[in-house]
């Protein structure tokens, strides 16, 4: 009788030649030609995402601060740290000799601009602080990681600076948000259902932009989810509610 | 505390042991949301030694699937984004199980040691192959007599034997064994004349002329799927130890007195009461798993708090000693055929 030991159909390295291969050649300094004509052309876009998305953060923490006036102080260090990133982001593209393209990032922002602004006149602080204190912070933070990686020499010693003020704030959205858990969980819950699919949203709509400055769609979508889920696990949710919030990303 | 970092065996299954946690977000999405999903601290436990010790530890799942392997940047972040949670929530030490390991080794991702805000630092980490190496000679030194085969007669081919865990098993065998013959089979032929050379021993051959000449086989290759094995031209008994990861050899397979062992398993003398081995699909999940896990686990038992196993070819006989005897003392011991009664008959 014929007897055969057979291999199981798992995958292997070794089914994935090419995958060693490219990870072998792959340099990690690789960077883009931020010279070119398309280079700068996504990047009048990018750039002018994160210039208007530093404003957004200045405006919103100043609103924020009407709400719990007790802060104000702090709040308005935050709004002053936000125009500073500005003023960094700004000369980025003026270094590489791009004009922002703002018109299209304030429509860019307006959608997630307006949620912001009906919380606020609601006087809904716990919305108010997902939409800026996570969700955009997050969408901040992670677009920033994944940008250090590729960016021109001086934008990265920049966006280095920027990220390290941008995990302080990050972490004062969050305790606010811990210490009002029991109070504020049905309304961030909420808040997130409606809120987090423009992220997602605004992620796709800028992934091409984006992937001509090197910066993979599925990377930032990554560091995003690792931010979100980060900042939701420090203000106290467990792994299952967590879990509930982000599905709102793939719906 | 001690961590470890786990995967699923295929996106199928990980997709059901998501939605088993409660992972709904992920159990739901195909392999794009995969590729973007966070690594996650699935559960925490205690385990007490034999000796009375107690320590904590995290089981992690990197989110990674072995479909990813074909991307290989998603490959690459799903293992540093995994190490960089285990450091972030002040792991000692922490086993990169499956392909975590085969991975950060053939990938080489030790030029990444910047993670965001973290910078990794690798003696939190270990590949767990010293205690997987010692346990397959182990396996192999235990279970052959049992079969019948005089391990001072026997041939033993080692498939595979260039690897991390290959090299120091062919040590160990031409070392601390009477074996009568080593043959070692692997792919390049440079690092395998070395090898010779270093053992000052073993023979070199190929995977078709060591097969009929083994009485016993220890596969620590991760194998293509192609590979079919024709079992009547095996010596009888035969006893097969499969060591590599994936462990893909059949065992559904039909032939008489050829003996496959799961190679790399270590029993707990107690139950431990965590679910993560359940989802690695281990027979008796209360108590058996992987000896790369077990390895992070006796380092924390012995406060050995550095990469005990790291880079390629630097397991030395003296640290398969050191991490058996502890193994022994901590109260693990290696599966064998009796666990395993998977005597093949036509």
């Amino acid at each position: 009788m014929h007897n055969e030991l057979k291999i199981t159909d798992m995958q292997t390295l070794e089914s994935n030649k090419k995958t060693t291969e490219e990870s072998i050649n792959t340099n990690p300094l690789n960077l883009p030609d931020f010279t070119t004509d398309s280079y700068k052309d996504a990047y009048s876009r990018i750039n002018a995402i994160v210039i208007e998305g530093e404003q957004e953060a200045h405006d919103n923490y100043i609103s924020i601060a009407t709400l719990i006036p007790d802060e104000l102080e702090e709040l308005t260090k935050l709004a002053r740290m936000e125009m500073k990133h500005k003023k960094g982001f700004t000369a980025c593209g003026r270094n590489l000799g791009v004009v922002a393209d703002m018109e299209f990032a304030k429509k860019f922002f307006s959608e997630l601009h307006g949620n912001f602004q009906i919380a606020l006149e609601k006087g809904n602080l716990t919305t108010c602080l997902l939409i800026q204190a996570i969700l955009i912070e997050a969408f901040a933070i992670s677009a920033y990681n994944v940008y250090i990686r590729v960016a021109d020499p001086f934008a990265k010693k920049i966006t280095e600076g920027v990220v390290k003020d941008e995990y302080l704030h990050l972490n004062y959205g969050q305790e606010w948000l811990k210490e009002n858990l029991s109070t504020c969980k049905e309304e961030l819950m909420e808040a997130n259902k409606v809120n987090l699919p423009l992220i997602k949203k605004m992620l796709d709509q800028v992934a091409d932009d984006a992937s001509v400055l090197a910066m993979d769609r599925e990377e930032l979508m990554e560091e995003f989810m690792i931010a979100y889920q980060d900042t939701l696990m420090e203000i106290g949710l467990d792994n299952r509610e967590i879990a509930r919030m982000a599905m709102a990303a793939i719906v | 505390m001690f961590g470890l970092i786990g995967h699923s065996t295929s996106f199928e299954d990980a997709k059901r042991k998501a939605s088993m946690l409660g992972f709904d977000h992920i159990a739901d999405g195909d392999l794009d949301v995969w590729c973007t999903a966070p690594p996650q601290l699935v559960e925490n436990v205690e385990v007490k030694s034999a000796t009375g010790i107690s320590i904590e530890g995290s089981y992690i799942d990197s989110c990674f699937v072995p479909e990813m392997l074909s991307r290989f940047k998603t490959a690459r972040r799903k293992v540093l984004n995994a190490m960089e949670l285990a450091q972030k929530k002040g792991i000692n030490i922490t086993a990169l199980g499956g392909f975590t390991s085969i991975i950060f080794e053939n990938f080489n991702l030790l030029q990444h040691k910047q993670i965001r805000n973290t910078s990794l630092e690798w003696e939190r980490f270990t590949t767990g192959n010293t205690h997987t190496a010692w346990v397959i000679c182990k396996q192999l030194e235990v279970n052959a007599p049992r079969i019948g085969i005089d391990l001072n007669k026997a041939t033993v081919a080692v498939i595979g034997a260039t690897g991390d865990i290959g090299s120091a098993v062919c040590r160990w065998l031409i070392n601390k064994t009477g074996i009568s013959e080593l043959l070692m089979v692997a792919r390049q032929q440079e690092p395998l004349a070395l090898l010779q050379k270093e053992l000052d021993g073993g023979t070199i051959t190929t995977l078709d002329e060591a097969l009929p000449q083994a009485d016993i086989v220890v596969w620590v290759a991760s194998m293509p799927k192609t590979i079919d094995i024709d079992a009547d031209n095996l010596k009888k008994p035969c006893l097969m130890i499969d060591g590599g990861y994936p462990k893909n050899l059949d065992e559904k397979f039909q032939g008489e007195n050829v003996h496959v062992l799961k190679g790399g398993i270590v029993e707990f003398f107690n139950d431990i009461g965590w679910n993560m081995m359940e989802l690695a699909e281990m027979q008796n999940p209360q108590r058996e798993m992987f000896a790369c896990f077990a390895e992070a686990m006796i380092l924390e038992f012995e406060k050995c708090h550095t990469n005990f196993s790291w880079g390629r070819n630097n397991i030395s006989l003296e640290k398969m000693e050191f991490i058996g005897a502890a193994s022994l003392k901590h109260g693990f011991s290696a599966i064998g055929l009796d666990k395993q009664p998977k005597i093949l008959t036509v």
